[in-house]
């Protein structure tokens, strides 16, 4: 066996042995293979179907030949690419404060910062275009300040309009996954380097950086995922076709050409981009993973008040920074939510209409009593649901992942995170298939959904806990077993706990991105079941934009105190 | 310590399971029902579907389970997935541009309705009755009355400089109302339809990727024109009051889109979905064009008011089947090609 940093050879023959850890991957193992590579491979195999319900490569190669592919693809990659880093640049300052000061609002900022991500698409892009878009809320202040004509600020349908989007929309994720590894890098490195007599910045530089890069990596693959199939945002926020990525050809195949073939063929293309994208990212996560002695945040190392001015302000520009880019647009959504046109002319004024239409204190024609209430009932239970089986599953496979290395482990790894590299479209056509071949009771059909959350949600639960995990030294797991417990208890006890503020987070995330959901659950649930998303979709689609505001209003206030909850839980504040 | 909180997590864990299970038990009962796929917007509760569907159990004592099957385009391709293993009985809302397709995969039965006589014949798009037109609608410019005093009367008006970037478009690569714009252009200007998509770029805005964010993007006032339907002002009198928003009908006339019904051969309820279909076409006329926004076919159908504000295309433009089938794929290549330019 070769030994490796940490040493997992000498980490004792009892977790190699152990059957403990070999069949806690298995739960959601099972589970993708079933609700979601199955359906998947059965779609990806239309790809090698020919005209005459033969074998054929010859679809494959056309479009490896056509040089349109090769310009899409360039494309998808190139604007996923500057996405991302522009993502991690906005949170690595957030990251940096919130790891390692306290000050008013630090809670806040950490619940409001995740909510973009919960919001579906077509929300976010009409929250930019309500706040920042030529009649916006931001150029009508300016023209109102300043007394001009035009709107001053033309910032919507250009590139730079698709990567602030991108970016407000990802660097959340950022900001959670840095933070959290962050506060509990123990300090004594820092402590020493600066009894030695480096500069801050030297340490920031030489200990701080190289042992964030996991969580770095971490979620910039999430974000690069995230961007590299990016749909409604880039087409309304760029301005049109002139920013097309694949995911807009594989739509366009699938559901405007009805091209099963054709679009199975091109997902194949962006399915394998995206695995050697994420077989890299793994291979170099492996390479840098240091085992780090967590440090438990009741101990309250980072609780640093700090006098500086200097730090002092540099907090506020941030946070003046991140309300006006985050809460701006959130804020365009909750503005629109109370306005309707109150003349025949069209005149916009205050109104409460849309939240007594949802809940049925008025009665309009098209509203139904209590549609809204049970509709957010119904979204919380599953996304609590999905999120906790979900971690559950992921934890238990991470547990697998640590204590196993080689190539096995690295393609169960890429196995865990594929939800996230295939085409939402094609993952549709995979949910319709299920639907048909199980032929689910109405029971049937609500597990059914919750399972589907449970695999979308699973990449994110285990990127947000597997490197938490692998940081945990295996010494501790070793005394644990020489001390006499078994395997089980050592899990339970002593790893489980360690784990507790990444666990938090990855629940909170996994129930935002649950509750968020709609292209899964419009698939494989019958009529009768509701969700929040699914009503602002319909609203959406029957013109009422007003309707759909004050819906993605709710949506907004039940994130924020889920994730103003999960912090006080993190922090001990609530036991 | 951690045994605490096991006991929390699982408590936690059981109330919601337990609400999950009270919501589950208002199964239908199983007598034989009808099945029919519609699109999403069909069976919500902001369309015609549940209140349709409550009348004709009523009037027919037939019980229907009516399946919402995501939006216009998927239903055939989960038709057609289903082949080997078929659910539905009926399916609403495929529409005339599917017709080739749908004769491709021969699912749907012929069913020369009764009712058929009280539709002008222009929407009786399928000469082989597989598929009977329920709802119709037609492409149009929709302006902001604030901002336009002159609204566009033709294709040709909107290439004036003074709508410089006052157009919200809808790709046709993913939307059937950006594929109805482009084919409108075609219906207009034949084989020169790329001039006048050349020509019209410095006044686009933005080409949006369906028509709700186009049309979201419209009532926010980012632009005074948008591509929707003739209908689109009904909702706006209609439940908000307002006349602010109205359509402008060209002179050479707008595209139309018709919507069908039909039969799938595998149903073993022939009798029944055919008594619904006629219910479709008659009774319940009404209902799918005031939820639904758009024009019911049947000439017997009195309107309310509000669909005055609709003008009525003069005519009504539509593209053979057959050519749409076969030259879609190529004016989408050349449409992305001078579009991206």
């Amino acid at each position: 066996m070769k030994l490796r940093k940490g040493g997992i050879a000498d980490s004792g023959s009892i977790l190699q042995s152990s059957s403990f850890y070999k069949i806690v991957g298995t739960p959601s193992v099972l589970l993708l293979a079933l609700l979601f590579m199955v359906p998947l491979l059965f779609i990806l195999t239309k790809a090698f179907v020919g005209e005459d319900k033969t074998f054929t490569l010859s679809r494959v190669f056309l479009l490896a030949k056509d040089p349109y592919t090769w310009r899409i693809l360039r494309f998808t990659l190139f604007q996923a690419f500057i996405s991302t880093v522009v993502s991690i640049l906005i949170a690595l300052p957030g990251a940096y404060l919130l790891a390692n000061y306290t000050f008013l609002g630090k809670k806040l900022i950490k619940a409001i910062s995740v909510i973009p991500f919960v919001l579906p698409s077509i929300l976010v892009v009409l929250g930019f275009v309500i706040f920042y878009g030529n009649s916006g809320l931001l150029n009508q202040l300016l023209m109102a300040l300043f007394k001009l004509e035009e709107p001053p600020l033309k910032i919507l349908y250009t590139f730079k309009a698709v990567i602030a989007a991108h970016a407000f929309y990802n660097f959340p994720i950022a900001l959670a996954l840095i933070s959290t590894f962050w506060e509990q890098l123990p300090s004594r490195y820092n402590d020493a380097a600066m009894t030695l007599g480096a500069k801050k910045l030297t340490i920031f530089r030489t200990i701080t950086l190289p042992r964030l890069i996991p969580p770095i990596l971490s979620a910039s693959t999430l974000i690069f995922l995230f961007c590299f199939s990016s749909f409604a945002i880039l087409l309304v926020l760029g301005g049109g076709p002139r920013f097309t990525t694949l995911e807009v050809e594989i739509y366009r195949r699938a559901r405007m050409l009805l091209d099963l073939e054709g679009a199975a063929s091109l997902s194949l293309l962006s399915i394998v981009v995206n695995i050697i994208l994420v077989g890299v990212y793994i291979w170099t996560q492996r390479l840098v993973a240091h085992q780090e002695e967590i440090e438990l945040i009741d101990q309250k190392r980072l609780i640093r008040r700090e006098k500086s001015v200097l730090i002092k302000i540099l907090i506020f520009i941030y946070l003046a920074f991140s309300s006006l880019f985050v809460l701006g647009p959130l804020g365009g959504i909750v503005y629109r939510s109370f306005t309707a046109p109150v003349s025949r002319g069209g005149k916009v004024g205050f109104t409460l209409r849309w939240y007594k239409e949802l809940f049925g204190s008025s009665q309009v024609s098209s509203s139904i009593m209590g549609v809204a209430a049970s509709a957010l009932l119904l979204s919380f239970v599953i996304a609590f649901l999905a999120s906790f089986v979900g971690l559950v599953f992921s934890t238990l496979l991470s547990s697998r992942l640590r204590n196993q290395k080689g190539r096995y482990s690295l393609s169960l790894e890429l196995f865990a995170m594929l939800p996230m590299a295939v085409s939402s479209v094609i993952i549709g056509l995979g949910y319709l298939l299920i639907s048909n071949w199980l032929n689910p009771s109405h029971l049937g059909s609500r597990a059914l959904v919750v399972l589907a959350h449970v695999v979308i949600i699973s990449p994110f639960v285990l990127r947000t806990v597997l490197p938490e995990y692998r940081k945990i030294s295996f010494s501790y797991t070793q005394a644990s077993l020489t001390l006499g417990a078994n395997v089980r208890q050592t899990f339970w006890f002593v790893e489980l706990p360690l784990l507790r503020s990444a666990l938090i987070t990855a629940f909170a995330f996994g129930f935002a991105l649950s509750i968020g959901e709609l292209n899964a659950t419009l698939t494989l649930a019958d009529s009768s079941l509701v969700t929040l998303p699914i009503i602002i979709y319909r609203l959406i689609g029957s013109y009422n934009f007003a309707g759909a505001c004050a819906l993605g209003t709710i949506l907004i206030l039940i994130c924020a105190v889920v994730f103003f909850v999960s912090e006080l839980v993190k922090r001990g504040e609530i036991k | 310590m951690l045994k605490r909180y096991i006991y929390l997590i699982l408590a936690l864990f059981f109330i919601p399971l337990a609400l999950f299970g009270r919501g589950a038990k208002e199964e239908p009962a199983t007598t034989a029902y009808l099945t029919v796929y519609a699109y999403d917007s069909f069976v919500s509760e902001w369309g015609p579907g549940p209140a349709i569907v409550k009348e004709f159990e009523q009037k027919s004592g037939i019980k229907v389970n009516l399946v919402s099957s995501g939006t216009g385009g998927q239903l055939l391709t989960r038709l057609v997935l289903e082949k080997s293993k078929p659910k539905a009985d009926v399916v609403i809302g495929i529409t005339n541009e599917l017709l080739h397709e749908t004769y491709a995969e021969d699912l749907l039965i012929s069913y020369e309705s009764e009712a058929l006589k009280d539709i002008p014949s222009f929407l009786h798009f399928d000469p082989k009755y597989t598929l009977l037109p329920f709802n119709y609608g037609n492409y149009a410019f929709v302006y902001d009355s604030q901002k336009v005093k002159e609204p566009p009367k033709s294709f040709d008006d909107l290439l004036d400089p003074k709508w410089k970037k006052s157009l919200i478009l809808i790709d046709p690569r993913t939307s059937n109302v950006g594929m109805g714009l482009l084919q409108w252009t075609i219906a207009v200007y034949k084989e020169e339809y790329l001039k006048w998509w050349e020509a019209v770029k410095p006044n686009v805005l933005t080409i949006a990727d369906g028509w709700s964010s186009g049309y979201g993007l419209f009532t926010q006032g980012e632009a005074p024109l948008v591509i929707s339907y003739t209908t689109s002002p009904i909702y706006h009198i209609m439940n908000e009051g307002t006349e602010r928003y109205q359509a402008t009908l060209f002179d050479s006339g707008n595209l139309g889109v018709i919507e069908g019904a039909g039969i799938l051969k595998s149903s073993k309820n022939i009798e029944q979905a055919k008594e619904f279909i006629d219910f479709l076409l008659t009774d319940a006329q009404l209902e799918i064009a005031v939820a639904n926004v758009m024009y019911p076919v049947n000439e017997k159908v009195e309107l309310p008011d509000a669909f005055d504000w609709a003008p009525k295309a003069n005519p009504s433009l539509f593209l053979d089947s057959e050519e749409i089938a076969q030259f879609r794929d190529k004016w989408l290549n050349e449409w992305t090609e001078v579009v991206s330019r």
